[in-house]
């Protein structure tokens, strides 16, 4: 016997046990259908994330007016400003040189009988003050390492041109137009650089099912390319991206409507997930030419938004959940191994040992529950910064970190 | 939906859900739960354009694989996999007791495989379909589907020592990067 051979057997016995479909179960799908909710798959915030890691030699922050939450026994030199009454944020929230820049509360607008917009509006931290504004104008944001610019997008997108946003003014210094409409931004690790993703239409596009209450995202993804743009002095150039797969095929290739390219940490090359290719990524040089994966970036997982450590050495990873209820891995970078840490979501590294990620209650029950909190490599301490999110994917009372280093 | 739509999905859910359900479980490591979740979704979905669809099954069992390569799912919802005790080596010979032994280690690592990885050895190995095929259903190209069956089938290996004494399979003598030219077309 070979392993094909017992993997089919194993595969049949087990099919053979499976008990047959509970009675109703039609009636069960229609009800759910009913009250079905936008579920989407999680469309990487990589490009709302990836903005990590330049070390800057600023002074710690202040604690603040938060709770000053100091776990000196386990994270000698991490700062924290934490507000665990707070859901969504009011004040600031930060830990060590890692600050919650803003946030945005997602909603699913309406646009005609059988169209609608994923939108986001989004609360940008003012820094004079430590708190959270309401703004309508993006439609996406993108923070700058060093939280002193943002890359911005107007609303309705694709956007014809990119807003360079002072966050000490809260104006736009500069535009930077483009000849291929973009729906997504994300900065490079040294803020150098500003990777574009270019889409035919709105990448929030959500259409109607039949009968349904629900959105479901619009498939084929629309996406066309990217542009790489230096951002100091706005030049740069457009790539074109096919989707892959099959054009002719209707149920479209397997990215996401929304598939944003992001910057590889050293900036030379440009990725994006592809969920159902060979390795879930593909990384190009600026020519558009597909390459290898880089060393160092083979664990990369596009949907896990803390990426790589600011030193490069570790790999935020996927969902654990073997020694704790709620847990992540973290990669090494190079060898792959594996090591378990607190934490239901990784979002952001905070030093090179230390992570943001969202978790539930120890006991929770509810996995969209989550409050942001701050993980330690061998640590077992979990030290509250938010408060827990309201409502199920989709609800209201949801909202979205976007993190980056001060 | 109409009321000739509305009964024409009951009649198909009563008589597929049954067949379809052993496939989603598969799909899901033999979590029961997940497999009932991923199928619900997918009824749900084809639900939708019900009566735009010209084969019905096909369209529903499309869904499925793709769905569950696809989605991001929090995997801590994943349940405990109920897995059968192997069999008590009584009237059987001990070869028979080895083997039910090795079909359980076999599931326990299929479990643990990304739903990728499994949802190609499915459809390889219990829906018995040809690389193409798979291929067309997944919409990759032939040699995605052969690498990922070859990576796979190595990944059982590495999780399960028991089977280290099994002998290669065909898709193990094939290299494990396959850029093949060739694009699948339905």
């Amino acid at each position: 016997m070979n392993v094909e051979e017992l993997v089919r057997d194993a595969l049949r016995e087990q099919a053979a046990e499976q008990s047959p479909a509970r009675p109703g179960f039609a009636d069960r799908v229609l009800a759910f259908r009913r009250r079905r909710r936008t579920r989407r798959i999680a469309t990487a915030a990589v490009a709302t994330a990836a903005v990590l890691a330049v070390v800057v030699g600023l002074p710690m922050l202040d604690s603040g007016r938060g709770t000053d939450v100091r776990p000196a026994d386990v994270v000698p030199k991490t700062e924290v400003t934490a507000h665990p009454d707070q859901s969504p944020p009011r004040e600031l929230i930060s830990a060590g040189n890692t600050r919650l820049a803003a946030y945005f509360v997602p909603r699913t607008v309406r646009k005609s009988a059988d169209t609608a917009v994923y939108e986001r509006t989004y609360w940008l931290l003012d820094q004079k003050t430590g708190r959270y504004e309401k703004t309508t104008k993006w439609s996406w944001v993108a923070v700058a390492p060093g939280m002193k610019t943002a890359a911005v997008l107007e609303q309705d997108l694709p956007a014809s041109r990119i807003g360079l946003l002072d966050l000490t003014t809260g104006e736009v210094a500069r535009w930077i137009p483009v000849d291929h409409p973009v729906g997504g931004l994300a900065f490079s690790r040294d803020g150098r650089k500003l990777v574009a993703t270019t889409y035919g239409e709105n990448p929030d596009l959500r259409v109607k099912m039949e009968g349904s209450d629900g959105w479901d995202q619009k498939q084929p993804s629309s996406r066309t390319g990217f542009h790489v743009l230096d951002v100091a002095s706005g030049k740069g150039s457009w790539t074109e991206v096919g989707l892959g797969g099959d054009p002719e095929d209707p149920m479209g290739s397997f990215l996401n409507s929304r598939q944003d390219f992001a910057l590889t940490g050293d900036g030379r090359y440009v990725w994006a997930g592809n969920p159902m290719g060979d390795i879930g990524k593909q990384f190009y040089d600026f020519t558009g030419k597909e390459v290898p994966v880089p060393a160092g970036d083979k664990h990369l997982s596009w949907y896990v938004d803390a990426g790589k450590s600011p030193d490069g050495r570790l790999v935020a990873g996927d969902f654990a959940g073997e020694k704790w209820k709620t847990s992540s891995w973290v990669l090494d970078a190079a060898t792959g191994k594996k090591t378990e840490v607190h934490g239901q979501q990784l979002l952001a590294w905070v030093g090179n040992t230390s992570l943001i990620a969202w978790d539930i209650a120890k006991g929770g029950k509810n996995e969209f529950h989550q409050r942001l909190v701050l993980v330690t490599i061998g640590s077992d301490k979990v030290v509250p910064l938010s408060d827990f999110r309201k409502g199920n994917d989709g609800d209201a009372g949801r909202w979205e970190p976007v993190f980056a280093e001060r | 939906m109409n009321a000739e739509g509305l009964e024409s999905f009951r009649e198909f859910v009563d008589n597929r859900s049954s067949a379809l359900l052993k496939t989603a479980v598969l799909l899901c490591g033999g979590d029961q739960h997940a497999g009932e979740d991923l199928l619900q979704t997918a009824l749900a979905k084809a639900a939708g354009k019900w009566q735009r669809i010209d084969e019905p099954e096909a369209y529903v069992r499309r869904i499925l694989y793709r769905q569950q390569v696809s989605r991001w799912r929090l995997k801590w919802r994943r349940r405990e996999v109920s897995v059968a005790e192997p069999p008590e080596a009584g009237a059987g010979s001990v070869d028979a007791a080895a083997a039910a032994e090795l079909r359980v280690v076999m599931r326990e690592a299929l479990a643990r495989l990304t739903a990728r990885q499994r949802t190609v050895l499915v459809l390889r190995y219990f829906e018995d379909l040809p690389e193409a095929d798979v291929a067309r259903l997944l919409g990759c190209t032939v040699g995605t589907v052969r690498s990922t069956t070859h990576r796979s089938l190595a990944r059982l290996r590495s999780l399960a020592p028991e089977l280290a004494a099994l002998g290669p399979a065909d898709a193990e003598r094939q290299s494990s990067r396959d850029y093949s030219p060739l694009e699948v077309r339905p």
